[in-house]
């Protein structure tokens, strides 16, 4: 499996840990110790789609950053099979 | 979200009413690509179907 491969599926990951906490602090909302994990973790999934944006392409419309070639256009449609 | 101790009070819930225990955050598990396929970070909610009666 390529290093982008392996990155979306690392993002696929901790997007799943950060709906778990997020569906947990949403029935416990004063739970600190809940809170540092979801910040913890939404931090890691920042980076890495950060990350993969940069380095491949834009995964959703907020991470677009282009300076001369228009980049969201540019990614793969989700139909295409590049997601894997 | 008031919490019900259901512990020391059982006697005065009335009958015929379901109650759930309330989720306590203990820990997480340590793979969480394996808990990604579980389906659940939290051990206390990993409840695997048997064929006959869960876990």
């Amino acid at each position: 499996m390529g290093r982008k491969e392996q990155l979306l599926k690392d993002i696929g990951i901790v997007s799943f840990v950060v709906v778990e906490l997020t569906l947990y602090l949403d029935t416990h909302p004063t739970d600190r110790n809940a809170m540092e994990y979801f910040n913890h973790y939404n931090n890691i999934r920042k980076q890495m789609t950060k990350e993969f944006s940069t380095k491949y392409y834009p995964l959703t419309l907020d991470m677009t950053e282009c300076s001369k070639d228009w980049r969201w256009g540019a990614a793969p449609l989700p139909w295409e099979g590049e997601c894997g | 979200m008031q919490d019900y101790k259901y512990d020391n009070n059982i006697d005065k819930f009335p009958v015929a009413m379901a109650y759930v225990p309330w989720q306590e955050f203990d820990r997480l598990f340590e793979d969480l690509e394996e808990a990604y396929y579980t389906g659940t970070i939290f051990p206390c909610l990993d409840k695997p179907f048997t064929g006959r009666r869960c876990v």
